[in-house]
């Protein structure tokens, strides 16, 4: 590439640019026509919208199920507790029951309103009215001599008490005692060997 | 560019190779977390996370025939505390509803008032180990107690459920009921019927929260929790009680060492009451001695005296040996196939008596006895006795039940198997009594005795059922005219004043029996009157003993008692009067 070679070389006349061909119109974008089920399959912004909003329902659900699902655990657990404790309640009270209804109770009680123990077995004949049997004076029953721990006299009634508080209801005008009324009357008369006796509660 | 290349591939490799190390740093903690210590870790956390509970099983209740409660269970708490956690010099407390800082020994004072525990042993409980995290203040307080005490809200005093038994009837028929001790029952029907009263405890895990909240959903069961069944008894509670009092009244009066009472259902042989006196009130273990816990109706045999003598008389009639107007001359004294020396008498002197096989019976001859019976041979006296039930324990099968004795005949000599036929020489239980007659009543047929009418399980099923197998022991002429010549007993004998019921039937019989000490009679007497009521059809057996009495040592003294009882049963099953006379048979000839 040094300057003395240029002499030697005859000067090429640049070949012409070839002439460009005339220039096409430029040619319009073409594309097929997509058709319609590929239109419809086309994603959409609406589709994703749903979607996004849809797991967002979704999570908060999931959530608030959980918080009401938490709230109700404190509840269950809550009443699990009031429950335990009636329970409780109910037992001891029953127990309780028991103890009053207990013979040794019954007679102390039986007793300290001055009720006696009958003597010789009587039976009233329904059928004809009569007494069968041969009446004997009624004892009374010596103290409980069969022991119960449990008791300690507290629960016998003091029927000095009973009656005051009796002579306050009936001058409330309270018997306390209600029979029911409109029970149809012994229409038909009883059988023998039955007894009848008023419906009260 | 070579060297950039260079420097830039080490480097890549370098960042490739530290993130990989990195990777295989986790990757291998991964591993050990997840897989190697994989099981020890989730135990770990479920630990921390899990409660683990106890749910209690009820333990079934005892209750009589009618359904009265005659043992339950119920809930105690045991107050503990914590005294590691407990300041000796002021704790908190909440009074009226506020808060409020006080001295220790107030707070203390506070508990021993509720629980009638003694302040001063509280103070001791806490003082004594102060590393303790746990300690007993207050063993099984009543629900009101534990719930003042909670309210009191103090930090280092905490609760736990003490399951306890409590007999609300007391004594009444304690000593067929039992009791429980410390660590499980110790006797009667509570010991005996165990299997079925048992509750299983069960066992729950759930997971909770920090505030010990259960987890939704949580909850695990390993084992179902069981309540335990309830044992029916046959007896009937009041008709127990009236029994046992009027045996206290009559055995104290009388000055007995102790007394024993059945009432039995003929048709069935169900026991509808069996007393002692003494009885033990499961309540409070010392109210008896120590040997007095049980129940001798079961469990101490006796020589029972004349009351066998129905046992006799019925295989005479059984075998058709007798009738009940059969001849017999008694003598004063009888001596006769017995060795040198040996003699049988009578409870009263008496010449020659002409009497009949029922006066033999009414006037309770032993030697009319002895007469008669040697027209059975041993074998068959033997063998009736053991068939009456005598010498095996009965059907109920109770704790430590004794079987007496009837010895067998190549061990008898020839006076014992005589006075084997009127209750000497011989023992028995009064439950074996109280069955013979039973067995009378019922036209010859022995039911099995029968204490406890099954086992209701919490589902509603029933188990345990009796067994009702009968067996005919003598033929219905013979037990019914037994009862026949038993009736003359209560309408003739010696004791018809005492025995007899305006309007009623009633077949007795009674006995004074000798009882042997150190190997000889002495002048202690065991007295009963056993019997049958209503005679024409005997639905209920009465047996009543008296042991060792001071002041009457006769029959007599347990006549009042056996008509108290006889007299109560009439009322408690509404047996109505008789329409027809007793048969009147000679008891001379």
């Amino acid at each position: 590439m040094s300057a003395a070679t240029h002499g030697n070389l005859a000067i090429a006349r640049p070949l012409r640019r070839p002439a460009e061909a005339p220039a096409a119109p430029p040619r319009r974008h073409l594309e097929i026509a997509p058709s319609r089920a590929q239109r419809r399959a086309r994603p959409r912004l609406a589709h994703a919208v749903v979607t996004i909003a849809g797991i967002g329902v979704i999570l908060l659900v999931q959530l608030l199920l959980s918080i009401v699902l938490a709230d109700g655990a404190y509840q269950i657990s809550a009443l699990q507790t009031d429950q335990r404790e009636l329970l409780r309640e109910e037992q001891a009270l029953n127990e309780q029951l028991e103890l009053l209804g207990s013979t040794q109770n019954l007679t102390a009680n039986a007793e300290a309103l001055g009720m006696v123990a009958s003597g010789n077995p009587l039976f009233l004949d329904v059928a004809t009215g009569g007494v069968s049997g041969k009446g004997s004076k009624a004892v009374k029953l010596p103290d409980n001599l069969v022991g119960n721990a449990l008791l300690d006299g507290s629960m016998v009634i003091d029927p000095a008490a009973l009656a005051a508080a009796q002579a306050a209801e009936d001058a409330s005008g309270d018997t306390g005692l209600h029979v029911v009324e409109g029970g149809t009357p012994a229409a038909t008369p009883p059988a023998p060997g039955t007894l009848p006796s008023p419906t009260t509660h | 560019m070579i060297i950039n290349t260079r420097a830039s591939r080490r480097r890549l490799a370098l960042t490739v190779l530290t993130v990989f190390a990195i990777v295989a740093v986790f990757v291998v903690r991964l591993v050990d977390i997840q897989v190697v210590r994989a099981a020890d870790l989730t135990a770990d956390a479920d630990e921390r996370r899990t409660m683990q509970v106890t749910t209690y099983g009820v333990r079934g209740s005892i209750v009589d025939a009618n359904g009265v409660v005659l043992a339950d269970s119920v809930e105690r708490f045991d107050i503990t505390a914590a005294p590691n956690n407990a300041n000796l010099d002021d704790t908190w407390l909440t009074r009226d509803g506020e808060r409020v800082k006080v001295p220790t020994t107030e707070a203390i004072q506070a508990i021993a008032d509720l629980t009638g525990v003694d302040a001063n042993s509280i103070y001791q409980i806490l003082a004594t180990d102060r590393e303790a995290q746990w300690a007993i203040l207050a063993p099984a307080v009543t629900l009101d107690v534990f719930k003042k005490v909670r309210a009191l809200q103090i930090p280092w005093v905490y609760s736990e459920l003490h399951p306890a038994r409590t007999y609300p009837s007391g004594a009444i028929a304690g000593n067929l009921v039992g009791f429980i001790g410390t660590d499980g029952p110790l006797a009667g029907t509570e010991l005996k019927q165990d299997e079925c009263l048992a509750a299983t405890n069960g066992k729950s895990t759930y997971e909770s929260s920090a505030d010990g909240v259960r987890l939704p959903g949580s909850t695990i069961v390993q084992q179902e929790a069981e309540d335990g069944g309830t044992i029916h008894l046959t007896v009937d509670a009041d008709l127990q009680w009236y029994t046992q009092q009027v045996l206290a009244q009559q055995a104290t009066a009388m000055g007995a060492d102790w007394a024993t009472a059945m009432i039995v259902e003929v048709k069935t042989g169900r026991i509808l009451a069996g007393a002692d006196w003494p009885s033990v009130d499961p309540n409070d273990l010392d109210s008896v001695g120590n040997d007095e816990r049980g129940a001798r109706i079961f469990a101490s045999p006796f020589e029972p005296g004349s009351v066998m003598k129905v046992a006799t008389f019925a295989s005479l009639l059984d075998q058709g040996k007798i009738t009940p107007t059969t001849q017999v001359t008694v003598p004063g004294i009888y001596t006769e196939g017995l060795p040198e020396g040996a003699s049988l008498k009578d409870s009263w002197a008496h010449g020659d008596l002409r009497l009949t096989a029922t006066g033999v019976l009414v006037n309770s001859s032993n030697i009319g006895t002895a007469i008669l019976a040697q027209k059975l041979s041993t074998q068959v006296r033997h063998d009736d006795l053991e068939a009456f039930g005598f010498n095996s324990d009965t059907a109920v099968d109770f704790l430590g039940e004794s079987s007496g004795s009837v010895l067998p005949m190549d061990q008898t000599d020839a006076i014992t198997n005589l006075t084997q036929q009127f209750g000497q020489g011989m023992s028995a239980t009064s439950a074996q009594i109280a069955s013979l007659y039973q067995t009378i009543g019922n036209g010859g047929v022995h039911m099995p005795l029968t204490l406890v009418d099954g086992c209701e399980l919490p589902d509603g099923t029933w188990t345990q059922k009796p067994s009702t197998q009968a067996t005919r022991v003598v033929s219905e002429y013979a037990a019914d005219t037994t009862v026949q010549m038993m009736e003359v007993v209560a309408t003739e004998g010696s004791l018809k004043n005492v025995l007899k019921i305006p309007g009623y039937r009633v077949a007795a019989k009674t006995g004074t029996a000798e009882v042997a000490e150190n190997g000889s009679y002495g002048s202690d007497r065991i007295v009963s009157v056993a019997g049958l009521v209503p005679a024409g059809d005997p639905q209920y057996a009465i047996v009543v003993t008296f042991a060792k009495p001071d002041t009457m040592r006769t029959s007599a003294a347990a006549a009042p008692a056996f008509n108290a009882i006889m007299k109560q049963v009439i009322k408690t099953f509404r047996i109505t009067p008789h329409t027809n006379g007793a048969p009147s048979l000679p008891t001379v000839w």
